[in-house]
């Protein structure tokens, strides 16, 4: 755990705000509290910059009530994972694109524009990824109040239960 | 783009791709120099089925997410929701996961050099080695009752143990196997019509490997010794030595070359198993409700690194699952494999990569229920020996 020990010394001593909002979870994972997008900024450029996290493996959505979850995975030659956290309201989850750190991350990027709304700033033009061409706008599926079975596959539609009626048939 | 150049569509659906993916190829005479790829073409909404069901029921969606790496994936998902329940899997159990594992390697290496050989050309050798990936397949549908998705692994362990009609079977199978391998290697070694077909193709360097974070075998033909059963041991691999195939081609050529010398690595792993497996049970009780917590874990799939994130939430019904397949890695490097290239190499530098593209959108391809046929296995040879003698030839006499 030496090694990373030294990273979370690093990362705290390096940004004072860290302090008690980064942890090991066990050998080789490293996690941080949810981050402000100005100190994810921060923390994140001088993680792939100074610290040789040079690759992400993915971004990690979830749906935490009021708020999105975005959790950035990243790897250095030890192959030690920090996992640095965001989190963004669900009204306005606007990202900006960190593509141009980790190229390899557009795919998962477009996925979180895709299954959870995200509205990602600075993503490379390029075909949307995961859902098919005519999905209706404004459905997000991995969202937790998005339900499968109102999804009708014949008129790709999304409908729900309107009426009072319909709502109590449920 | 200038008057010269024209944009090529080639797929979703084409003959030289095994699965549906788009890739838009701007070509300058016959040279490639721009690739757009789309994916996607599969996506079923998996990791959202996983949220409606229970931790036993997702084992058999995640068991689906890929047919040809399905124990990895079901592998991960049970090394997350153990540790989220703090269950350890007994000895004898984390044997049995790394035998199957070795032998799904197996098996998707030989797959793999098939699909490689046919798209160019060689279908000699496409035919000897899937003729041999048979024989592995032939294992497993002996072990676990089905020939992909094998069903082994269950949360706390295995479900089925090895007996001695399986453990002869095993050791028959590696002894006619090697000698066929060595085979392979020879000729991906020796011919030269091979070998001048894939060098230089579909190259990625080593700093564009770490670039575009390539994973497994695309990874270590670039002379990353990028592996998770060394980085970072799991099961009974914290027991046994794995040696890490590298190569520095850093091409198709290179691909080959590491995936046929792990071919001969697992089966050494495989009898490195057979002989040191410890007596025991295989199956640990693993509790309905898991406590809340969050875990990310990585297991070494044929195509390389497959990293699982599981976050519970103190219930019977998992609060989020998401699955990074190894495909999903190797296609940032994709683009930048095949811009230089020429438009015929471009079916074998996508092949290079083994992509799996069920993998990539963690789907599953379910046709409607209606008009559904289940035949056995003497209906369906009788449907196909019908089927080919009204195109002339009649198979009836073949023994099977």
């Amino acid at each position: 755990m030496k090694h990373e020990e030294h990273i979370v010394k690093t990362l705290c001593s390096r940004f004072p705000f860290l302090e008690n909002r980064v942890y090991i979870q066990k050998e080789k994972r490293i996690f941080t509290n949810p981050l402000s997008a100005d100190e994810f900024k921060e923390v994140i450029r001088y993680a792939h910059n100074e610290m040789d996290f040079y690759r992400s493996t993915h971004v990690v959505g979830t749906d935490d009530g009021n708020t999105l979850g975005l959790l950035y995975i990243l790897a250095n030659q030890e192959e030690i994972l920090l996992a640095l956290r965001k989190s963004v309201p669900k009204e306005n989850p606007v990202v900006q694109s960190i593509s141009d750190l980790y190229p390899s991350i557009v795919l998962h990027e477009r996925e979180l524009v895709d299954l959870f709304g995200v509205v990602v700033i600075g993503l490379p033009e390029g075909p949307a990824y995961p859902l098919p061409d005519g999905w209706p706008k404004g459905n997000y599926p991995m969202r937790k109040d998005w339900n499968p079975k109102y999804f009708n596959k014949s008129t790709m539609q999304y409908e729900p239960p309107q009426t009072k009626e319909e709502i109590k048939n449920e | 783009m200038n008057d010269n150049q024209i944009v090529l569509p080639i797929g979703p659906q084409h003959p030289s791709l095994d699965e549906p993916g788009s890739f838009h190829i701007t070509l300058e005479g016959e040279k490639v120099i721009n690739a757009v790829i789309g994916v996607g073409y599969n996506h079923r909404g998996l990791e959202k089925a996983c949220e409606s069901k229970n931790y036993i029921q997702n084992l058999y969606i995640i068991e689906r997410v890929c047919g040809i790496c399905s124990h990895a994936h079901s592998t991960a998902y049970c090394m997350a929701v153990e540790e989220l329940a703090g269950v350890t899997v007994p000895p004898r159990a984390e044997y049995i996961r790394v035998i199957v594992a070795e032998l799904e390697r197996l098996h998707s290496h030989l797959l793999w050099l098939g699909v490689a050989c046919h798209e160019i050309g060689f279908d000699t050798m496409f035919m000897y080695s899937w003729r041999d990936r048979e024989k592995v397949l032939d294992v497993l549908a002996a072990f676990g009752g089905n020939r992909v998705n094998y069903g082994v692994n269950t949360l706390g362990g295995v479900r089925r143990d090895l007996d001695e009609t399986i453990l002869e079977l095993i050791v028959k199978t590696l002894d006619t196997l090697e000698e066929e391998i060595k085979l392979f290697i020879d000729i991906a070694m020796t011919e030269t019509t091979l070998i001048n077909r894939l060098k230089g193709v579909g190259k990625l360097s080593r700093e564009d490997a770490i670039h575009y974070g390539a994973v497994g075998p695309v990874a270590r033909a670039a002379g990353i010794a990028h592996d998770m059963r060394v980085y970072e041991p799991y099961g009974a691999y914290r027991e046994i030595p794995v040696n890490v195939i590298t190569d520095t081609h850093a091409d198709v050529y290179g691909r080959t070359l590491v995936r046929m010398l792990e071919t001969q690595e697992s089966i050494r792993i495989i009898r490195h198993c057979l002989k040191s497996i410890p007596d025991g049970d295989i199956t640990m009780k693993v509790p309905r409700r898991i406590p809340a917590g969050e875990v990310i874990v990585r297991v070494e799939a044929p195509r390389g690194e497959d990293v699982h994130y599981l976050r519970s939430n103190g219930t019977d019904i998992l609060d989020r699952i998401r699955v990074r397949a190894p495909t999903e890695a190797n296609w940032h490097g994709m683009k930048h494999m095949l811009e230089g290239g020429y438009l015929a190499d471009v079916p074998i530098t996508i092949a290079a990569i083994d992509p799996c593209y069920s993998c990539t959108d963690r789907a599953i391809v379910v046709r409607s229920q209606e008009n559904t046929n289940v035949m056995d296995w003497k209906q369906l040879r009788h449907m196909s020996v019908d089927y080919y003698k009204k195109q002339g030839i009649d198979f009836a006499a073949c023994k099977l």
